[in-house]
């Protein structure tokens, strides 16, 4: 294979990857901001887009406790 | 003797680039007279129209960007204007690592005549408080801290323009820092009645490791090719968010900034461009911008501002239509749409093309050739940005991955974008989180 075939298929190959890897880069960054805006919403928030009450339970020492028995 | 042999380097690059550009159109009517079916006779087409439409906007820009800068030369004018008030708004949200070299840099300004309001837009830290201990009031300069609730950049910066004393309005990020004479700079294009906003020059400080190396060469090759060339006709078609000055009365005639779309500064410059103003450039008023330092974060900003631009245009998309009656708008427009949507999908399928291409017919020569032929023609254009900006010439090097690499990952994401934008897919502002090395 001389240099010009080699360098050819160098760049075939990398611009194939950089593709591939543009995509998922792209889909990462997508599920990255799913799971800030996930973490981020405040009660005043959900509630707001909510349109409805919302309960939220929080487990204490004592139901844990309640849960082994 | 270093600046001749920098000349020599550029003329030989542009050469060796022109040479590559014959090679590789001769390579493709060669592909084209032996191409079997019509699908594959009508991708040669649409790749050879791709190519001469990238290498005019090359040379166009080129070109007029040397007659600008030949022209700034010539309208050297050593008279200083200081007469005019200026009010700097600096909208801050949850920027308590930045805003303090943020506010130096506005502190610091050879201009004498500033009023400088800070608006928190209902920060989630320290930003209020630590604006508040800056305040002051000497008479011919003055800094003052309002708090409001959040709203977004353009109601903040809707708000600061209520409260402004000056004639001219300065809009500056609280995550960047001016250059001493910035304002100064910008001050004296308002000389001319006919100018409602000039932009400023920006430039990437984190420069520390390979992604925001990337982006400093961009943003040098941006400004000073493409910024430069537009400002030779007057029609500048963004100001930036770090930088940019505007007349208050062409604000108030155009109704301020608007909220409804994520590029607030395209909006309004495009309502200034249809309103008949005209849009300058200063290359010399620098902001130092803290670049993002990570490839999604970089994802995240490349895709707000696809958005933001989609919406300004969709907004303003009648003035598409209008060429005759209004030549600027559309012209500025047109220009938009063509960076904006077609080249990203241009160069993702010209790319798809050349592999498809390089896979059936073996002609993968031809795909290494007309790669070295635009990464040629990014390194001229880099070495001639990088030579008036007196920037070190050795950033020219990264034109290689840029071409290989960075703006397919960058085109991809505004594919992505323009895809969402196109099916209305709901969005957030995504504020970057900032290092703080602007200091």
């Amino acid at each position: 294979m001389n240099l010009l075939s080699f360098l050819s298929m160098l760049i075939l190959a990398i611009t194939l990857l950089t593709m591939v890897f543009g995509v998922i880069a792209y889909f990462l960054y997508k599920a990255r901001e799913k799971k800030k805006n996930v973490q981020g919403v405040t009660y005043e928030e959900a509630l707001k887009e909510e349109d409805t009450e919302l309960l939220f339970f929080t487990k204490d020492e004592d139901d844990s406790e309640l849960l082994s028995k | 003797m270093v600046k001749f042999l920098q000349k020599i380097i550029f003329v030989a690059t542009m050469a060796f680039g022109v040479w590559l550009t014959y090679y590789s159109l001769e390579h493709l009517q060669h592909i084209y007279i032996e191409a079997t079916s019509q699908f594959m006779k009508f991708s040669v087409v649409l790749i050879f129209v791709f190519t001469m439409l990238i290498i005019t906007r090359y040379m166009v820009l080129m070109f007029f960007s040397i007659l600008q800068m030949i022209k700034r030369t010539a309208d050297d004018n050593n008279e200083i204007y200081t007469n005019d008030v200026v009010t700097i708004i600096v909208p801050a949200y949850n920027e308590e690592d930045v805003l303090i070299p943020s506010l130096h840099g506005v502190l610091h300004q050879s201009y004498p005549n500033i009023e400088i309001l800070v608006i928190d837009d209902g920060s989630k830290d320290r930003t209020y408080s630590i604006a508040k201990t800056f305040e002051f009031d000497d008479g011919r300069r003055s800094l003052k801290a309002y708090s409001k609730v959040n709203g977004g950049k353009s109601r903040a910066l809707n708000y600061g323009i209520e409260r402004a004393k000056g004639n001219l309005i300065c809009a500056v990020d609280a995550d960047s820092k001016l250059d001493y004479n910035a304002i100064e700079l910008l001050v004296q294009h308002f000389q001319d009645p006919q100018i409602a906003a000039v932009a400023g020059s920006i430039s990437v400080v984190n420069r520390d490791t390979f992604i925001t190396k990337l982006q400093a060469l961009e943003y040098i090759q941006g400004l000073n090719m493409v910024k430069n060339a537009q400002a030779f006709i007057k029609l500048v078609n963004i100001i930036p968010g770090p930088l940019g000055m505007f007349r208050k009365e062409a604000m108030k005639k155009v109704g301020y900034y608007s909220h409804d779309t994520f590029a607030e500064d395209c909006d309004l410059t495009l309502s200034l461009i249809a309103h008949g103003y005209k849009i300058e450039f200063e290359p010399d008023a620098v902001a130092y911008t803290e670049a993002p330092e990570n490839l999604l974060d970089l994802l995240k900003q490349r895709y707000r501002w696809t958005r933001g631009i989609l919406q300004a245009i969709k907004k303003n998309r009648s003035f598409l239509w209008r060429p005759i009656k209004k030549p600027a708008i559309s012209f500025v427009m047109w220009y938009m749409l063509f960076e904006s949507v077609f080249w990203p999908f241009m160069q993702i399928w010209g790319d798809l093309f050349m592999i498809t291409l390089a896979l059936t017919s073996g002609a993968s020569q031809f795909l290494l050739f007309w790669w070295i032929m635009f990464t040629v023609l990014d390194i001229a254009g880099a070495i001639y940005c990088l030579l008036i900006t007196k920037e070190k010439l050795s950033l020219a090097a990264y034109s290689i991955v840029y071409r290989l690499a960075f703006i397919t990952v960058i085109n991809i994401a505004k594919i992505f974008a323009t895809i969402e934008e196109w099916f209305n897919i709901k969005m957030g502002w995504g504020k970057l989180e900032r290092k703080g090395r602007i200091g």
